[in-house]
């Protein structure tokens, strides 16, 4: 495609008066005639003349076919030498400025994963991917490539060298790769995720009026949860919500499994810094003391939160009342049993359909007898008439006699 | 995922695309060259020789067994001059006839080859090497061994000789030696080579040109006019983003011996001359004289020591005058880069008394006026020749080694009425330092990127034709151009708007644009509520200039008297609605309304595509689309003129 122009310019409203003028011409007025203009044979634009020329008739329309299908191969033959075979999925992410104006002090607050560029995977990157990704970040943000890389920008005709601050994404990058390729750390720093709290604040401020006001799809609602839970869990694979036809014995397993969920999550990496300045030893050891309160804190905050999702699950969940139901059925169809010294073998279906039976009968006998009761009173008034006219007929004999 | 591991580096080729061809360009100046090459981050840059010199002068010296190119051998013109050959180029290919005998003595003389009849050489004196000892003979005879004498054998030395050497095979030596610093940088063989040549060249000398270089070892892949490869770097991404993509563009060239100018159209990438002229009446030489004479007098001032240099008179002048000329080079370059003062000093300058002397930008400015104020000249009557109002000019690109004098720039834009916002690299502050808008090595830039493009053309049947467009004496670049500027009209009242147009006037195709061309503009159109339609008419202008003499308060300064207030000539760029080829109506789809508290609150506004494309006869097709999805379109086809 051409390339376009974005012009900075809004043109003004059509006025309401407006008439379009009359065509004053019929053509543009003839060009300079062929070899008037030497073309200086140089450059891209050039070469993409000299083509569309010489091998596309002056096409546009093919010409651009003909690039985008070279493109293409061009692609095509990267990937095919390896382009990506061996970064494991990595790919390339977009940086946006603000990430670019990370503050390496602030590394607590940075996300890792977003700085190499493996927001995609988070918590599942492999170490094989994070070590990929980093060399790829390296080899992007060294500063010895940044200082001949980077052009000095000019500001009131001077020249300022604008990368002042050149190393500071590089130390983002070099914090980020020490976090995620420690397991502990990476542990800290997944166990709060900023982006997994945002998810977490998302689908987790559900209540039980909410769910019952808004008519919620119960396995909608609660399935992601549980999903995003499950990445905590020491045992692996989790069990899932699952569907509405599931066994008992799965759903048992299911809250069984989450009322004694082991998790791994911590939060260490919200401790406070001991203070810099001070090497007292009391006061490192009233900042530890705290700290440990309140990780044990969070993770108790954490666990009453998960077990209090759970239970809403539990008395939301419409497997549950089904199974109470059948099971409070079959108590009583063999309650039935007992007594009627039958089996109790009767399901609910064939006891719906003996009511629905026996409804209709009585439904049948019900027309019959008004039919019937309609008919009768007919007969009584046709016999009442034919009693009238015979009393009619008597009295006029009565009067001609 | 693959769970492949990483093998640790493999044996294999690295990818074509990632390595760059090892070619080189070379900018063979009269009195300088430069070699540019493509550098590990794929950026075309001026590379160095062996002494540390991006500005390698056209020189070689024979001295003794010793054979010096370069700015080495600039040195041997003090007390080696008959042995010194400069000045070259300008010879190549041409007639021992044809050259005029008038030269100077300053360094060796062009005489009438020997042997060869009508070919210009040059005869230095070198020292032979010594004939190698004879081999000893391996059999023990009594026949050929001589009798023995009581003299000393005589002891080996080199003979004096005469050595003849046409212009050709100097230029060989020279571009060999480029050639070689080139490889010595790349680490590998060279493969092709571009070279310029100026526009005054004949095509028997561009033959010579490339024999000679080929007579080098290097392959030639094109032969360059020195305003085509400025056109190349001043056409690429890393030239500078702001200017427009369609824009007229003067290059100024000012070199050691000749001044040309050149005036382009560039549209989109596509360049071609529209005017050019060369004239050797303005040079950097006479830059060099004057600076010399006024180093002279200043000598003679401090020292009481009487010096004529330019002309000289004596072999001590001339002697004073080459050792004067070598170190105002570096006056030069300080000047260029610094407005405080720049010095020069030589070592027993003449009778053994040494010199250092200084001047400062502002004096050297006025010392050299005479030479601006002719450049100036021969700008303006270029301009008047091509027709073309300076206004009209967009950018102004220096080459060659006086085009870093910022004072030849300030000269330029104070004595021809250029725009304000005339687009030049002192402005965008990228001359110094490297930058890309260096004068001095700009054309060796170029000729390395269209090396390289050319060398990446492939060399089969399918583009034999293409490959030979990039010769000589093509007729695939002659091209037919757009004579009128050809763009939409958009109809209406505003602020921004021009009343005389009645309307705010888009072009899109710009007058000497080659055909075909294709154009496609993006703006945004405010829409009214009730009916939301645009107009867009097609229009062809013509541009023009027109000049209004404003008086102007000077201000008046405190201890003068009352001053007249000054007439001074306003330009503005005018456009003439010159015929109409219809309109094309549109009811916006897409129109969406501002949401906030700004002045455009609660305005509706939409965005139009337009897209025009001329074929070469001159036919126009229009074509216009609302941005997004479902919008609405509209086109408009102008046939052929004359059909």
């Amino acid at each position: 495609m051409a390339t376009v122009l974005t012009l900075p310019i809004t043109a003004p409203v059509l006025p309401k008066d407006y008439t379009p003028p009359v065509a004053s011409s019929s053509g543009l007025s003839a060009p300079h005639p062929s070899g008037h203009r030497i073309l200086l044979p140089v450059g891209h634009a050039h070469l993409n003349h000299l083509r569309l020329a010489l091998h596309h008739a002056h096409d546009f329309e093919s010409f651009d076919a003909h690039l985008d299908s070279e493109r293409e191969a061009k692609e095509k033959l990267l990937a095919a030498a390896g382009g990506d075979e061996d970064d494991h999925g990595v790919g390339d992410e977009a940086e946006p400025a603000d990430l670019l104006a990370l503050d390496p002090k602030e590394w607590k607050k940075q996300d890792h994963y977003a700085v190499l560029g493996l927001s995609k995977f988070r918590y599942l990157a492999t170490a094989e991917q994070i070590k990929i990704a980093h060399r790829k970040k390296v080899l992007k943000h060294h500063p010895d490539k940044k200082a001949s890389s980077t052009p000095n920008e000019t500001i009131l005709g001077i020249n300022v060298n604008q990368n002042t601050n050149d190393d500071a994404f590089f130390k983002c990058i070099q914090k980020a790769h020490e976090v995620l390729t420690n397991a502990e750390k990476r542990r800290q720093f997944d166990s709060v995720d900023p982006t997994f709290l945002d998810v977490e604040e998302d689908l987790t401020s559900i209540t039980a009026n909410d769910f019952k006001k808004k008519k919620l799809d119960f396995f909608k609602t609660f399935t992601p949860i549980f999903e995003l839970y499950s990445r905590f869990s020491r045992t692996q694979p989790v069990p899932g919500l699952g569907k509405l036809d599931a066994t008992k014995a799965e759903v048992e397993g299911f809250y069984d499994f989450w009322y004694n969920f082991d998790s791994w999550r911590s939060f260490e990496w919200w401790d406070k810094e001991v203070n810099e300045g001070s090497d007292s030893r009391d006061d490192k050891r009233y900042t530890e003391k705290k700290n440990k309160s309140e990780r044990a804190r969070r993770k108790k905050e954490d666990t009453a939160k998960l077990r209090s999702l759970v239970d809403l699950t539990l008395s939301l969940d419409p497997r549950i009342k089904l199974i109470k139901q059948q099971e409070k059925e079959a108590r009583e169809a063999k309650k039935a049993a007992a007594q009627n010294g039958k089996p109790a073998k009767k399901t609910k279906a064939q006891e719906e359909e003996e009511k629905k039976r026996l409804e209709e009968e009585a439904k049948k006998k019900e027309e019959e007898e008004k039919a019937a009761r309609a008919e009768a009173k007919k007969a009584k008034a046709a016999a009442a008439n034919a009693a009238k006219k015979a009393r009619r007929l008597a009295r006029a004999e009565q009067e001609q006699a | 995922m693959s769970s492949k591991p990483l093998t640790n580096g493999t044996s294999e080729e690295t990818l074509p695309s990632s390595s760059l061809p090892p070619i080189v360009g070379i900018n063979f100046g009269n009195s300088y060259a430069s070699i540019a090459v493509f550098t590990k981050e794929g950026l075309a840059e001026c590379i160095a020789n062996e002494d540390g010199e991006r500005q390698i002068a056209c020189a070689i010296s024979f001295q003794g067994e010793e054979i010096y190119i370069g700015n080495q051998a600039t040195h041997q013109l003090v007390k080696n001059s008959k042995n010194t050959i400069t000045g070259f180029r300008n010879l190549l290919g041409k007639k021992f006839s044809e050259i005029p005998q008038s030269q100077s003595s300053k360094s060796a003389p062009v005489i009438q080859h020997p042997n060869i009849p009508d070919e210009p050489a040059y005869k230095v004196a070198v020292l032979q090497p010594a004939p190698a000892p004879l081999p000893q003979s391996t059999h023990n005879s009594s026949f050929n061994t001589p009798a023995a004498s009581h003299a000393p054998t005589p002891r080996s030395e080199p003979v004096p000789a005469e050595r003849i050497l046409t212009v050709s095979e100097v230029t060989t030596l020279f571009i060999a030696s480029l050639v070689e610093s080139a490889e010595n940088f790349l680490g590998k063989k060279v493969q092709g080579a571009v070279l310029t040549v100026p526009p005054s060249f004949s095509d028997s000398q561009k033959d010579a040109l490339e024999k000679a270089a080929t007579a080098a070892g290097v392959r030639v892949l094109q032969l360059l006019d020195e305003a085509a490869a400025a056109a190349v770097t001043s056409t690429s991404d890393i030239w500078a983003a702001e200017l427009p993509h369609d824009r007229t563009q003067l290059i100024v060239d000012l070199g050691c011996s000749s001044l040309s100018l050149t005036l382009l159209s560039i549209r989109a990438g596509l360049a071609f001359v529209l005017a050019s002229s060369e004239t050797t009446e303005v040079s950097g030489l006479q830059i060099d004289d004057i600076l010399i004479k006024f180093f002279a007098a200043d000598f003679t001032k401090k020292t009481k020591t009487p010096l004529t240099v330019c002309p000289s008179s004596g072999v001590a002048d001339e002697r004073t005058e080459a050792r004067l000329r070598l170190a105002i080079e570096h006056t030069k370059r300080t000047i260029s880069a610094s407005s405080g003062a720049a010095t020069c000093s030589v070592e027993s300058l003449k009778d053994g008394l040494d010199y250092t002397g200084a001047i400062n930008r502002m004096r050297f400015d006025l010392l050299v006026r005479s030479v601006y104020a002719s450049a100036a000249a021969a700008v303006s009557s270029l301009l008047v020749a091509a027709g073309i109002d300076a206004h009209l000019v967009d950018e102004i690109v220096y080459v060659g080694g006086a085009g870093c004098l910022p004072g030849l720039e300030d000269a330029l834009l104070s004595s021809v009425s250029f725009r304000e916002d005339v687009g030049t690299p002192f402005a965008r502050g990228t001359v110094v330092g490297g930058g890309v808008g260096d004068p001095t090595t700009v054309l060796a830039r170029g000729c390395a990127v269209q090396g390289a493009l050319v060398a990446g053309i492939p060399e089969d049947e399918a583009h034999a034709e293409l490959r030979k467009a990039y010769e000589r004496s093509t007729e695939v670049n002659g091209v037919r151009a757009t004579s009128k500027t050809v763009g939409v009209l958009v109809p209406g009242a505003g602020p921004d708007v021009d009343a005389a147009l009645g309307g705010v006037w888009v072009p899109v195709v710009y007058n000497e644009t080659a055909l075909p061309a294709r154009r496609a503009v993006r703006f945004d159109v405010e829409l009214a509520e009730d009916a939301k339609k645009v107009a867009l008419e097609v229009w062809e202008v013509t541009e023009s200039i027109r000049v209004e003499k404003v008086l102007e308060a000077v201000p008046v300064e405190d201890d003068e008297d009352e001053e007249e207030p000054e007439e001074v000539e306003v330009r503005h760029r005018e456009v003439k609605k010159d015929a109409c080829f219809g309109v094309v109506l549109l009811d916006a789809k897409l129109g969406i309304q501002t949401k906030g508290k700004g002045k455009d609150a609660g305005k509706w506004f939409t965005t139009v595509e337009v897209q025009f494309i001329v074929e070469s006869s001159g036919a126009l097709k229009v074509d216009v689309k609302e941005l997004g999805e479902g919008g609405a379109t509209g086109s408009l086809t102008v046939a052929a003129p004359g059909s």
